[in-house]
């Protein structure tokens, strides 16, 4: 039977099309050593946190005293430890992000890439979701999927399940900390890779946004000290409103969360349409 | 390239409403006085036309609106007057994208990927599961020729092999509209037959097959009817026959190969079609001719009744490149 020809099934929604970009995204950055180095930084971060967790808990029960001195540096188990291992995580995935954002998306207008989505039976959104998705889920797997491990083996490795019952902020602050970073990571590097699709400028813009203009807020606050200026490090902002996500982020101080909230809502916002800007911009004949 | 069939019962089935047999099906695709603005520019104006199964060539210099036309064609682009229709959807629709096959010139291709795993993703992205997209990209591959070799990195396989995968992806989920761009750039003579012979193949078995070309000799024998376009117009459309009838201000050119062209020539200067005879050899000569079917006819009578010996007749300016130019230098 030949399948090109007897094929009655019905198709998918388009929507599925977005599942199709993720994967081959996926596949496209498992394919290149650059990538594995990072994600094996990543790995050893995780796996060295892992085995700390373990550790503890070994010391809790053999030494009950050594492990009441080690809770009180409270290095694992609580908000803070998990935020600062997310930070480091979300540290290396920029990095990562930075090289694969040419490849990724870069590529798609670089070479003129895009009309291949175009063409297919999906429109520009599902395009453009499965491209933010993609970034999303990169991500997600490097940051919150391991932070997420990580909270369960600590929670497993207690005396009773009352840690996950005690600690649902924890569980709030992973998730809210994660979805801060996935949705401002993914919708900065789309509109930066779109505008900048070649891989030096792309690395230089993306760790610019980040490293410069970090410095450039601590250099204005340093002024009058007005830390409000504090709020445009995007890097800073994705964190203060990841401790606060945890419960761990010092109300008393600005920037706060409401005002970090709304400085990255705006990015976001900015970046929506550059996007939608580049993909309409496709139309133009060079 | 292996010859398969590829009607698609399942496609219509899931998108057609009910037809009755004295309903017409919509055409394949159809302009209905489209005009596309870039800003102050316009990219095409007021452009009106169906396409007929066969194979149709888009030719037109640069600029003059062939790229916008596939990509309003292909659903990249909306046109900011008119429709674009695709079995009666808008173009730019999933619905009609369902229909629609588009092998870009662009070599964009994901480097690191095989040919195989390239047109599976395509495939994909029609919405097709995971065993039917594997399915119909190995009947694709085998389409185009490729079964054995779509494992390659694409990084690695030649400008010939890349075509193919192109147009694999472009038709792995079955279009009844093909869209080609540039097919033959680069591509080796070898190359160019294969793929001249793939889209008849196409062809036959009822699809649209629009090939965008600056190559325009391989339009004499590959095209059944060629779009002209200029400054974003369809400055004309048919068989290459019909435009060259259209274009009365030029005078065709008939070679003629006789023993007796000298008293040939004496019959012929008195017609009033014909425009100018010149006499390049001894048994040949050159005519410029007005009307040309009225004039054939009566060349065939005049031969029969005169007895003379022609050894050859033919048109020398009815290529597409004649008549390309002719239809430039109109307009």
């Amino acid at each position: 039977m030949d399948p090109y020809s007897s094929w009655t099934g019905a198709r998918r929604s388009p929507w599925w099309g977005t599942w199709a970009i993720v994967r081959t995204g996926l596949n496209l950055i498992l394919r290149r050593w650059i990538f594995w180095v990072l994600i094996g930084l990543g790995l050893l971060n995780f796996l060295f946190n892992f085995a700390f967790i373990y550790l503890k808990a070994t010391i809790d029960v053999q030494n009950k005293t050594l492990g009441d001195f080690l809770n009180n540096y409270q290095v694992t188990g609580n908000g803070r430890a998990y935020a600062d291992f997310m930070f480091a995580q979300a540290s290396i995935t920029a990095l990562l992000l930075a090289f694969a954002g040419s490849m990724l998306i870069g590529g798609d207008y670089r070479q003129g890439g895009v009309v291949y989505y175009l063409s297919r039976r999906i429109e520009r959104r599902h395009y453009v979701a499965g491209k933010l998705l993609l970034i999303a889920s990169v991500v997600t797997i490097i940051t919150t999927l391991p932070t997420l491990i990580l909270f369960c083996e600590f929670g497993f490795l207690t005396s009773s399940f009352d840690y996950f019952l005690d600690h649902p902020r924890i569980l709030a602050g992973i998730l809210g900390y994660g979805a801060v970073l996935a949705v401002v990571q993914s919708l900065l590097l789309f509109a930066i890779a779109a505008w900048v699709p070649r891989t030096v400028p792309l690395v230089m813009t993306w760790l610019g946004m980040f490293v410069l203009v970090q410095a450039l807020a601590e250099a204005l606050r340093s002024i009058n000290d007005n830390r409000t200026w504090l709020l445009l490090s995007i890097w800073g902002d994705m964190q203060r409103l990841g401790r606060w996500c945890f419960g761990t982020l010092d109300a008393a101080k600005t920037p706060t969360a409401e005002q970090c909230a709304a400085a990255l809502t705006a990015l976001c916002a900015a970046c929506l349409v550059l996007i939608l800007a580049r993909v309409r911009a496709v139309e133009v004949v060079k | 390239m292996s010859d398969i069939s590829t009607i698609d019962e399942g496609e219509r089935r899931g998108v057609s409403p009910p037809v009755g047999p004295s309903v017409t099906p919509p055409p394949v695709a159809e302009f209905r006085n489209v005009t596309k603005w870039y800003g102050p520019v316009i990219g095409v104006n007021g452009v009106s036309f169906e396409l007929a199964p066969g194979i149709t060539g888009l030719l037109g210099p640069n600029g003059a609106g062939k790229t916008t036309l596939i990509k309003l064609l292909t659903g990249q682009l909306h046109p900011s007057l008119g429709d674009v229709l695709v079995r009666g959807q808008p173009a730019w629709t999933a619905a009609a994208k369902r229909h629609i096959g588009y092998c870009p010139e662009v070599d964009a291709l994901y480097e690191e990927m095989s040919g195989r795993q390239f047109v599976m993703t395509m495939a994909r992205l029609h919405g097709f599961d995971r065993a039917t997209a594997r399915d119909r990209t190995e009947a694709a591959l085998a389409d185009v020729g490729m079964s054995d070799r779509a494992d390659r990195i694409l990084r690695g396989c030649s400008k010939r092999m890349r075509q193919r995968i192109k147009l694999a992806q472009s038709l792995v989920h079955n279009p009844d509209l093909l869209i080609v761009d540039e097919p033959l750039n680069g591509i080796d003579p070898v190359g160019r037959r294969e793929l001249m012979e793939f889209f008849r193949r196409f062809r036959d078995r009822g699809k649209v097959v629009v090939v965008s070309s600056h190559i325009l000799e391989e339009m004499d024998t590959l095209a059944d009817q060629v779009i002209f376009m200029g400054r974003g117009r369809v400055l004309a459309m048919g068989t290459l026959a019909e435009i060259r009838q259209m274009l009365a201000e030029h005078p065709q050119r008939v070679r003629i190969k006789s023993s007796q062209a000298r008293d040939l020539a004496g019959h012929l200067i008195a017609w009033n079609f014909v425009r100018g005879i010149e006499l390049p050899a001894a048994n040949e000569l050159t005519l410029q001719v007005q009307r040309p079917d009225e004039f054939f006819r009566q060349f065939a009578a005049l031969v029969v009744e005169r007895q003379i010996d022609v050894t050859s007749l033919e048109a020398t300016d009815v290529s597409t490149e004649a008549i390309f130019e002719y239809v430039m230098s109109s307009n």
